[in-house]
């Protein structure tokens, strides 16, 4: 049987997951972590930076890394409940 | 005095109450529900959060044009078409809520779920409604086209509460609100046809609406209770 197809709102789940979990992380890290196209992932960090549930900070040497935003962290937090609430109301 | 006496007796301050509390209740699980569609920008809550905020624009409308309609007469007609308008976009908008899915891609994203190029089917569908409702000076188009929505509503959750037995514990009263409403609009629609707008049945119909309004409140509160 085909893997169901992961939802919009668990690809968004795993990437900032992934953040929290490695507090900072390089865009090409992230980039294997989330198992996404580079289209795609472009799209989903494009999306996460304009609603401020991450930020990109450059450092020395251009180096880039993104890190949770406090937005991001309360989704992380809400996210259960969030899931809850779809599958209850068969949303 | 028996209960239906009492009730007739204080008709106008029960109608009113009973507009006020309806609202009351909508207004909360707009505000509850408008926060996770924020922090989630899921369509499906989106749709559902907006199907309440017409049900209780709809109520609030009924209620300012009942008083406005003592004053000029002209305003009943006026208060019919817009309590339908709102209450039949209201149905669309659940329904829609449960089978958004079929036609919209979880990443597709529209700048207003209440104008958009595929709400605007219900808009136009909500108006031809409520006008024809005015035009014979009947109820019956609303009633038949709620009969419909909460008809497939009710198939719909109960497939989800099939699929999903003993899972998620809401979705059992999500189905019993679904026949509540069912049968709140099947009563409507006999009111006139076979008890001649009878008191005691426009009551019961009273009732059931609000017990179809606090399920949706007791389970928005209980799913989305902070631990």
């Amino acid at each position: 049987m085909a893997a169901k197809k992961r939802e919009r709102l668990d690809v968004i789940r795993d990437i900032l997951q992934t953040i929290r979990q490695n507090r900072e992380i390089k865009p090409t890290r992230l980039l294997y972590a989330s198992n996404l196209s580079p289209q795609m992932f472009k799209e989903y960090i494009n999306e996460l930076i304009s609603k401020n549930f991450i930020k990109l900070e450059i450092g020395e040497k251009d180096k880039k890394t993104f890190s949770l935003t406090k937005k991001g962290q309360d989704f992380l937090q809400e996210y259960k409940i969030i899931e809850n609430f779809i599958e209850n109301f068969g949303l | 005095m028996s209960l239906y006496s009492l009730i007739l007796a204080n008709k106008w301050l029960l109608e009113v109450l009973y507009a006020f509390i309806i609202a009351l209740i909508c207004a909360v699980i707009v505000i509850k529900t408008d926060k996770f569609f924020r922090l989630s920008l899921h369509q499906g809550i989106r749709y559902f959060r907006n199907a309440f905020f017409f049900f209780g624009v709809g109520f609030i409308a009924k209620y300012i044009f009942g008083l406005l309609s003592d004053l000029n007469f002209s305003f009943v007609y006026v208060a019919q078409v817009i309590f339908e308008y709102f209450l039949v976009m209201a149905g669309f908008f659940l329904l829609y809520s449960l089978v958004w899915r079929r036609f919209e891609s979880s990443r597709e994203e529209y700048f207003s779920s209440l104008f958009n190029a595929k709400i605007a089917v219900f808009h136009v569908m909500a108006l031809v409604i409520a006008l024809l409702d005015d035009i014979w000076r009947t109820y019956y188009f609303m009633f038949a086209s709620q009969i419909i929505i909460f008809f497939y509503a009710s198939i719909i959750s109960f497939a989800n509460l099939r699929r999903n037995r003993n899972k998620y514990k809401f979705q059992k009263f999500y189905f019993v609100a679904m026949l509540l409403g069912l049968i709140a609009w099947t009563l409507n629609l006999l009111a006139p046809l076979y008890f001649n707008w009878s008191s005691e049945i426009l009551i019961n119909i009273g009732i059931i609406n609000i017990i179809f309004f606090l399920l949706f409140l007791y389970g928005v509160i209980k799913v989305t209770k902070t631990e």
